[in-house]
């Protein structure tokens, strides 16, 4: 661990919370952050941010670039829930994300992402934005979230199948034998307009998709989600 | 000293140009990415039916949500997925395979995928025993194919891109429903970006696949729970 990326241990019950705090306060061009953790055979750890992730503003031909890479042993949980990332107008931001987990693994992933600072009405009329995360069971490809955005990207979420009106969006991965029945209860308790959806994509994995209309709308349908998933034991930075 | 006498035999050459495919490739493809070829495309809505039927998208703004599927969805992320099968063999070839089968964002879009590659594989396998494809997700299988026939690559993906938004242009015609000249207008106008897509799509390479398509991918999800369905997807 070093530079500007540090790592509070906030004491808590359930499984040991450790929570990243970014000292820079944002990513900008040519910053680079990286992040390895793992949980060993039949622990719990449960990973989140101090506060938002902000990607400011980067120079010409200048990216930030974030890796993590996540692992958890047989019999271990893991949760990785860090608070939103916010995209300035202009950001450039490259992220991967690779997780590998023991067949009998769980895990809970979520990455709430808002396209621009809502609040002030910043509309993201430039940026670049390549995120990816990667999920492998037993050395196997599970599951991969891909996404590309470049350029004007308030007119590329404008449209009916890509943001719908939406400025912010939450991707949910739920890994553990109860996946169904999560499943079943996301989708019961999601209000009759929410725009967010949840799919098994194998028998005790939960994918879902979350849309609000800004970074607080978003939080009014994820808390809910993730206070069931992570069995009452989301990080108390979500709460502040 | 020795000599020699050296003949020289011309032959007929067929030197193909990339901006003027063989009219047999171009035949070749027509066939596969016809509607009557046995890929069962049909069946699948891509989320369409769901958001119709919840609203979200209606007559006035089907073509937008086809714009954001072919420009910012799976159009785009299937051509990079074909280019990348066209060009690999063995283990290379398993893991683009795996790789879009991993991208499905829903247990119906997989089977989408899924279901299309293998009736693709079956179909192409039977018809050309000495180039037999695997079951593969649709754009591995199509762009595997594609290689064993010496197709060229860029034609190929976009009459496949083409060909996935011509099928969804289908299910809104009947769906929405649209009329046949309507339908068809909306095709000619979205066809226009379909080797654009394509051909960004190749030269980006898998590093550079991505969607934005969260809104389609929300609407495949919550199709699952739709009461009344006529589409698998």
């Amino acid at each position: 661990m070093s530079g500007a990326l540090k790592l509070l241990f906030p004491q808590s019950r359930g499984p040991l919370q450790a929570m990243m705090v970014n000292s820079a306060g944002g990513l900008t061009g040519g910053d680079r952050f990286r992040l390895d953790a793992e949980a060993e055979v039949g622990a719990a750890l449960s990973l989140t941010t101090q506060a938002a992730e902000r990607a400011y503003r980067a120079q010409p031909d200048e990216c930030a670039e974030v890796s993590v890479r996540l692992s958890a042993g047989a019999g271990a949980c893991l949760y990785w829930l860090p608070q939103e990332t916010i995209l300035f107008q202009a950001c450039a931001l490259r992220r991967r994300l690779r997780v590998d987990l023991a067949d009998d693994a769980k895990l809970l992933l979520c990455e709430p992402l808002v396209f621009g600072r809502t609040a002030m009405g910043e509309k993201l009329t430039e940026g670049w934005f390549s995120d990816r995360v990667e999920i492998f069971r037993d050395r196997q490809r599970a599951f991969t979230d891909a996404t590309r955005l470049v350029g004007d990207i308030a007119a590329q979420l404008a449209g009916p199948a890509t943001g719908a009106g939406c400025r912010a969006s939450a991707l949910v991965v739920y890994v553990a034998p109860d996946a169904e029945h999560q499943r079943d209860a996301l989708r019961a308790a999601l209000p009759d307009d929410a725009l967010a959806g949840a799919s098994l994509i194998a028998q005790d994995v939960m994918v879902a998709r979350f849309l609000g209309p800004d970074g607080f709308g978003l939080r009014r349908l994820l808390m809910p989600a993730l206070d069931r998933l992570s069995a009452n034991t989301l990080p108390r930075s979500w709460r502040l | 000293m020795t000599t020699g006498t050296g003949t020289i035999t011309t032959t007929r050459t067929t030197i193909r140009m990339n901006t003027e495919p063989a009219t047999e490739d171009v035949l070749k493809l027509a066939q596969w990415f016809s509607p009557g070829f046995p890929v069962g495309a049909f069946a699948w809505s891509h989320g369409l039916e769901a958001a119709l039927a919840e609203g979200r998208v209606v007559r006035g703004s089907v073509e937008a949500w086809l714009e954001g599927v072919l420009e910012d969805g799976a159009g785009r992320a299937d051509a990079a997925l074909l280019a990348a099968a066209y060009g690999s063999e063995g283990d290379a070839l398993t893991e683009v395979d795996a790789l879009a089968r991993a991208l499905a964002p829903s247990a119906e879009r997989l089977a989408e995928t899924v279901d299309q590659g293998t009736a693709f594989a079956r179909t192409v396998s039977a018809l050309w025993p000495d180039r037999a494809v695997s079951p593969m997700a649709y754009p591995v299988a199509v762009g595997r194919a594609a290689a064993l026939h010496g197709l060229p690559l860029e034609l190929t993906a976009t009459m496949y891109v083409q060909a996935v938004i011509g099928n969804l242009v289908a299910v809104a015609t009947r769906a929405v429903p649209l009329g046949q000249t309507e339908a068809q207008a909306m095709l000619a106008r979205l066809t226009k970006r379909c080797e654009a897509v394509a051909q960004e799509a190749i030269a980006g390479g898998l590093d550079n696949l991505g969607t934005a398509s969260f809104a389609a991918d929300v609407a495949a999800m919550r199709h699952e729970g739709l009461y009344s369905r006529v589409f698998r997807s």
